[in-house]
């Protein structure tokens, strides 16, 4: 039944945080709810993609940060989140 | 797994002696254990307790598991072929969904069914049915 790989520690922690983030983004206006989500989605997506599943530690540091984007969005006074593109 | 459903109380309907202790059709849990009269010989009180997942008698409704399908191929975006081949046992990540389109399948289902899912039972949801399944025991 369970026919998917175990998902492991840090993996399920990923997943966490991505429902956290989307739990919260319920919590605001519809129209920041949908930029919360696409700029999240995005982010987690790019990451997943691009950073190596064995590098832990910098998986780790995006943890944390995540963890506390996701404390300040949580703050109702926080309305909603923006990211920019810097050219290099 | 519905058409066999659908087969099994049609038998049993149709005269094969039931014991009381059996569970109703309905999905309703005697402790826990969905206990099945395979009636293998007709009119034998043979019970046999059946663990094997294909007969855990959830019952999920024929009307949760279209919803179910409908958000799923809304959130993946799938193109009409594609939502053609869409089955109740179809699993998410056979669709073309990783774990991260599994986390917004749950969470657009949440809000459909105006539900909460646990942590570890969203860990658990690989197809439509399971999580039809899932949703019929929180609404119920």
């Amino acid at each position: 039944m369970a026919s998917r790989p175990k998902l492991s520690g840090i993996q399920k922690q990923v997943l966490a945080l991505y429902r956290g983030f989307l739990r919260t983004a319920h919590l605001k206006s519809p129209e920041e709810r949908r930029r919360i989500e696409s700029v999240v989605s995005a982010e987690f997506r790019d990451n997943a993609r691009n950073v190596d599943r064995r590098n832990f530690v910098y998986i780790e540091y995006l943890l944390r940060r995540g963890k506390r984007q996701l404390e300040q969005l949580k703050n109702p006074d926080i309305t909603g989140l923006a990211t920019l593109e810097v050219k290099k | 797994m519905a058409a066999t459903m659908s087969a099994i109380s049609a038998k049993a309907a149709g005269g094969y002696r039931t014991a009381p202790a059996l569970v109703s059709w309905k999905g309703s849990r005697a402790q826990g254990r969905s206990l099945i009269s395979m009636a293998a010989a007709p009119r034998s009180l043979r019970l046999v307790s059946l663990r094997t997942p294909r007969f855990r008698v959830y019952a999920a409704k024929a009307e949760t598991v279209n919803k179910v399908m409908e958000i799923v191929k809304q959130q993946l975006a799938l193109g009409a072929e594609a939502a053609a081949a869409v089955t109740p046992e179809s699993k998410f990540t056979d669709l073309g969904a990783d774990s991260l389109d599994t986390v917004e399948i749950v969470m657009a289902l949440e809000e459909e069914f105006n539900i909460t899912v646990e942590e570890d039972n969203a860990q658990n949801i690989t197809t439509i049915q399971e999580a039809a399944d899932l949703i019929d025991k929180l609404v119920a």
